[in-house]
């Protein structure tokens, strides 16, 4: 028997105790300067466009027209550091000829682009556009140079259909995923401040975005080395074993961040309960 | 012929005398039921490493039952969905259809994992309330060296069964073992060669730690805990001073029946908190980690808690590496000073803390009180320095997941470690001393003045004194007797000494009401209109 | 302490009472025990009822809690058993019953031992009488005299056996009993002492991707599952983890043998090859191949895979204690306690076009030991 709810939607009972959500007050303290920010690159932007209308009018001619509304967008948010056309600033922001749609669709579908200051990697943070927005910016990449895509359909495999997926996609975990994002998907920390994010919230999208365009320092895993199938495995294993399956051990599964946290439980709770036991157990009554 | 008729109520005492007539067991058992415990909530942290000692025997055994130890590769077909048709050791599989397809397995199993973990840290918390009291003086100077070799091998206890899963956590776990082993200078090779049987991981190494985690470590460990209770009996309890304890006597409860009824309780507690621990908390998620292979890893790799200071001191080991330029030359690697020589002196070293303090005070007494950590200031700002480096090395063997949650380089992490392994230790050698120096001065203030009333009295000549209660009598002149310190908690507050309400019980709220508080007959209850009085502080004279 | 009542005699002149007369028929059973105390020199100095009146409103109050604490633990353990029998409790993926079968055994199991340990304790604490007792520790030392007595009739029993007046015993008995110890010895020694330096192509020293191992051919990197590898398998910036082209070569059979291969972008590249070619040991000299690169897995620190791969920084981490290591630099550590860097494979393309190392590695893999060169 289970409870009757669909993958994705685990109700309140799921959000009290299974899943480690992202930090929000952090987020939060970002997001303030992150406003600035886009409204600062809105402004430059309309300033840019009324002082050359020529260029913009020229570039526009071969795009699609969702990539026209994705370059109105890049206009305004992102020329300022990957520069016009997405040929990148020195120092700012890399040339983005060739990164295809699927390295957008990840760092902006996250949050982490647009960036709201230089610093060891960027962070993800509460999206800045909605997912029409970020396909209409991902066009319009994909348009300046091509590059990876993320195919469309479902990326998470049914487990009835193929049993096999799940330990498969488990197996390629282990060997390509776990040495920086954990065997939990809790995440790690990297060499001087960088990390690799937990998995928890991440959509099969943008982790299948994430493998074909490798963003910040994660090593790219591209369509020869790890096939469109293996990559479903492999997200179907995230999927439905890492998000989407209760812990069996107990109601809390302390984070899966490993003997750490198990470390600071046995004193927090077993030797503390224990203590005040034995307090009042030789307490004078 | 006519039956003789049994009489039930006498039977048992017809039993009892044919048993002491074969076993002459009457005065023994008496002693035994009569002796005197002393009652103090510290005395019962060394319980809960013996019932966790218990449970890990219970639960143990039962996962004996099941557990395959083999290395065989297997193909696993279990009910675990995301592993199955995965080639993996014939352990590993045992220890996931432990997880997932012996019914009540998992409880079991995280039942003993948790009670290790509460094994390992109540024998820390219990070795620190010995060391702090003074409890290790001769003549106990034996039962604190068991204690710490109970500590060192509950530590190899505890790797063996960490290891035994053969997930990829465990193989890590013992592939850092077998680096440990290949540093030793001389002999590395062959040790970890003999111990592995041929070159890491080999086919050997889950059957000897079985062998050695279920008969050989247990078996020293039950000796050992049982010389240690053994010599706790032999000896006596130690005691706190007070009214009527002396060196040469014990004051509290005989045995039974009060004293062994507590005890039959806190072991329930203590099995009853392991078990509530087992149900809420999950503990070592082996499915996920998969079986062991030597190319896959898992960030955040950290050993069990009691083993991450030596894992913490590895990690802030510098890069210093020993070339000894003889022949093709030779090399002492740095893992070597960390864990081998900073894992032997440390579990070994505390051993002779007791000689060594003795000879420090020339003292050869024997000692059965205790001392307050206040009037011993040097042991306790050592003992505060252990910890410290303990606690420091402890956090760093988790640095990278502190880094990562707190937003905290790695980098950074590492130099905060190794600055913090230097300083912080005297810091808190030199912040113990001044605090016990503190308390020891205000105890000796209390004892020659009284408590501090909160009664501040105007003198004639307009000076301002606070009135004070003197605890003892006073001479002619009404100022108190000093009194000699007993080694003993100093009263501070008047409600100590009866002359306000009693304090109010309850933890986080009261639990009773507050009682009146008495009058004592040298003081007329204050009348809210006299304030204009002056206030005396009648008792004193 | 003064509204302490005792029982019997008071204080110090205790111990001088007259021994009690136990054939004595009017005796309180609680004074044959206390007589028993005395004779363990155990002074009982209280004992008293926590009830003035026994039957008190009070006591009642207590002995109905503790019963409904033991009746609670049963309860609770039928509980246990109620889960344990008819919960659903084999495992399926995603959100389900079964998830909730070892919380609910170990929530209803420990409630139950928590609430018949706190019955037991409230019995002992409220409901049995306070009890100051106190027993002498009679930590006396043997007297001189049965300290010389002892000593004399161990030396005693040394001097019977004559071993200092019989010389030869002495060494007969050395030279008897030392190979019979050395029996002891032999199986350990001979049996679990092993030589790692003794097979041919030294353990230490080599890898699966050491030709002999391969019929002297060079051997092949390939995935996991045993295929080989192309060049355009690896993206730029990407890296893959490989293993010798050998029978079981992916599994722990071969557990020195993981390598990661890198591929490196153009810059990067073209520095890691100046690095390699001023390389002062001269091992890793013409080791790549384009812009590919590979390194060992295992850590020369502590044995884990150094593997979490930094494709801006080209730095490789080891989660294990956090060594660094610059790839664009020979692997040379830059941070951390790993004070040698990782060991670079040579590697070459084949016929075919896939992946092959062009020999074994040129240093020893793996931790650092005493030995090695």
């Amino acid at each position: 028997m289970t409870f009757d709810t669909p993958a994705g939607r685990g109700g309140p009972l799921k959000r009290l105790f299974g899943r480690r959500r992202g930090a929000p007050s952090r987020a939060r303290r970002r997001l303030g300067s992150a406003v600035r920010m886009v409204a600062a690159l809105t402004l430059a932007g309309g300033v840019y466009t009324v002082f050359a209308p020529g260029a913009f009018a020229e570039d526009t001619r071969q795009l699609s027209a969702a990539a026209q509304e994705g370059k109105a967008l890049f206009d305004n948010s992102c020329i300022s550091c990957h520069g016009r056309d997405g040929r990148g600033v020195e120092g700012r922001g890399p040339n983005l000829i060739g990164v295809g749609a699927a390295s957008v669709e990840f760092q902006v579908g996250t949050g982490r682009m647009p960036m709201a200051r230089q610093e060891a990697q960027a962070e993800e943070k509460p999206p800045q556009f909605d997912d029409a927005q970020v396909q209409q910016l991902a066009q319009y990449v994909q348009e300046l140079g091509g590059g990876p895509v993320v195919p469309e359909g479902e990326l998470v495999k049914d487990p009835e259909a193929d049993p096999e997926a799940m330990a498969h996609g488990g197996e390629l975990f282990r060997i390509n995923c776990t040495s920086c994002h954990s065997f939990g998907g809790a995440g790690g920390a990297l060499s001087s401040g960088k990390y690799a994010p937990s998995l928890n919230d991440a959509t099969p999208r943008q982790i299948y975005a994430a493998m074909l365009s490798g963003p910040q320092n994660m090593p790219v895993f591209g369509d020869n080395q790890l096939t469109p199938d293996e990559k479903r495995d492999l997200i179907t294993y995230i999927n439905l074993q890492l998000q989407e399956d209760k812990d069996p051990g107990g109601l809390f599964n302390l984070g899966r961040y490993g003997p750490i946290t198990e470390g600071v439980a046995i004193f927090l709770v077993g030797i503390v309960i224990l203590t005040f036991s034995a307090l009042w157990i030789a307490g004078k009554s | 012929m006519k039956r003789r008729k049994l009489d039930i109520g006498a039977l048992p005492g017809a039993t009892a005398k044919q048993l002491d007539d074969r076993f002459q067991v009457a005065t023994p058992l008496r002693r035994l039921l009569n002796k005197v415990f002393p009652d103090h909530w510290s005395f019962l942290l060394g319980e809960i490493a013996l019932f966790s000692f218990i449970i890990l025997l219970l639960t143990g055994t039962f996962l004996t039952l099941f557990y395959d130890p083999s290395m065989r590769e297997i193909e696993y077909e279990g009910s675990y969905t995301a592993l199955r048709g995965v080639e993996m050791s014939a352990a590993y599989a045992s220890s996931l259809d432990l997880s997932f397809d012996v019914r009540g397995g998992l409880i079991m199993r995280q039942m003993h994992h948790w009670a290790a973990l509460l094994f390992m840290a109540s024998i820390v918390v219990h070795m620190a309330r010995v060391f702090f009291t003074g409890a290790f003086r001769k003549p106990r100077e034996a039962n604190w060296a068991i204690g710490l070799i109970l500590f060192l091998l509950g530590f190899l206890a505890g790797f063996t069964g960490y290891s035994l899963p053969d997930d990829g956590l465990s193989g890590t776990g013992l592939r850092i073992a077998s680096a440990i082993m290949l540093s030793i200078p001389v002999v590395g090779s062959w040790i970890s060669s003999s111990v592995f049987g041929g070159e890491f991981p080999g086919h050997l190494i889950i059957g000897r730690f079985y062998i050695a985690h279920v008969l050989l470590i247990p078996g020293a460990l039950l000796g050992l805990i049982s010389a240690h209770l053994a010599l706790v009996f032999k000896q006596k309890h130690t005691q706190w001073p007070g009214p009527m304890r002396t060196n040469s006597n014990v004051v509290g409860e005989r045995m039974f029946p009060r004293y062994a009824l507590k005890q039959g309780g806190f072991f329930m507690l203590v099995f009853g908190v392991v078990a509530l621990m087992a149900g809420l908390f999950q503990i070592n998620p082996i499915w996920l980690f998969g079986p062991y292979r030597a190319a896959e890893v898992s960030s955040a790799s950290q050993p069990d808690w009691y083993v991450m200071f030596m894992d913490g001191l590895v990690r802030l080991m510098p890069a210093w590496q020993i070339d000894i330029p003889i022949g093709d030359g030779y090399v002492i690697p740095p893992l070597f000073w960390p864990a081998v020589v900073g894992l032997g002196a440390l579990t070994t070293g505390p051993i002779f803390y007791p000689f060594i303090e003795a000879r420090r005070y020339k003292d050869k007494k024997s000692h059965h009180l205790l001392q307050r950590p206040r009037d011993v200031p040097e042991r306790t700002g050592v003992g505060a320095m252990a910890l410290t480096f303990f606690v420091v090395a402890t956090i760093s063997g988790g640095n990278d997941v502190i880094a990562d949650k707190f937003h905290i380089s790695l980098n950074a992490m590492t130099w905060i470690g190794r600055i913090g392994l230097l300083v912080l230790p005297p810091l808190a050698y030199y912040l113990a001393v001044r605090i016990c120096l503190g308390l020891q001065q205000h105890d000796r203030e209390v004892l020659a003045h009284g408590v501090e009333t909160g009664i501040i009295k105007r003198l004639p000549n307009g000076r301002f004194v606070e009135v004070h209660q003197p605890l003892g009598p006073v001479d002619e002149h009404g100022h108190p007797v000093p009194l000699d310190y007993a080694g003993w908690v100093v009263p501070k507050k008047m409600n100590r000494l009866g002359a306000l309400g009693p304090a109010v019980r309850g933890f986080f709220y009261p639990i009773e009401k507050p009682a009146e508080a008495p009058t004592s007959p040298g003081m007329p209850p204050v009348q809210p209109r006299e304030e204009r009085k002056e206030l005396t502080s009648g008792g004193q004279q | 302490m003064t509204d302490v009542k005792h029982h019997g005699a008071h204080g110090a002149q205790d111990g001088d009472r007259p021994a009690v007369d136990l054939s004595d028929p009017t005796l309180t059973r609680f004074e044959i025990v206390r007589e028993g105390a005395r004779r363990d020199d155990i002074e009982i100095v209280t004992y008293e009822s926590q009830f003035p009146h026994p039957g008190s409103k009070q006591e009642k109050r207590i002995e109905r809690a503790i019963a409904l604490l033991f009746i609670l633990a049963g309860a609770l353990a039928m509980a246990f058993l109620a889960v344990y029998i008819f919960w659903e409790w084999e495992f399926e993926l995603g959100w389900t019953l079964s998830d909730y079968f070892t919380p609910l055994l170990g929530i209803t199991l420990g409630f139950s031992l928590m609430c018949v340990g706190f019955a037991i304790l409230a019995w002992a604490k409220k409901l049995l009488p306070h009890e100051i007792s106190i027993q002498d520790r009679h930590e006396a030392m043997s007297t001189d005299e049965d300290r010389q007595i002892t000593g004399q009739t161990m030396v005693y029993t040394v001097d019977e056996l004559g071993v200092q007046r019989r010389p030869l015993l002495k060494g007969a008995v050395a030279l008897g009993l030392a190979p019979l110890g050395l029996v002891a010895a032999a199986p350990l020694v001979g049996g679990l002492i092993r030589n790692p330096h003794k097979n041919e192509t030294p353990e230490m020293y080599s890898t699966g991707f050491n030709p002999a191992f391969n019929n002297g051919q060079l051997v092949r990197l390939t995935r996991e599952d045993g295929t080989p590898i192309r060049p355009d398998d690896v993206s730029v910036g990407g890296q893959m983890t490989v293993f010798p082209g050998i029978p079981h070569g992916a599994t722990n059979e071969w557990a020195d043998s993981p390598t990661l291969l890198i591929h490196l972008r153009s810059t990067d590249a073209e520095a890691a090859r100046q690095a390699n070619a001023g390389d002062p040991n001269e091992h890793n000299q013409d080791a790549m191949w384009g812009n590919y690169i590979a390194y060992s897995k295992i850590c020369t620190h502590a044995g884990c895979p150094a593997s979490l791969y930094e494709q801006q920084t080209n730095r490789l981490l080891c989660p294990c204690h956090q060594s660094q290591f610059l790839i664009t630099d020979n692997a040379r550590p830059i941070f951390g306690p790993a004070s040698r860097r990782l060991p670079q494979l040579p590697i070459t393309v084949d016929d075919e076009g896939f992946f092959v190392a062009s020999s074994d590695y040129r240093e020893a893999i793996g931790p650092d030991f005493w030995e090695r060169p």
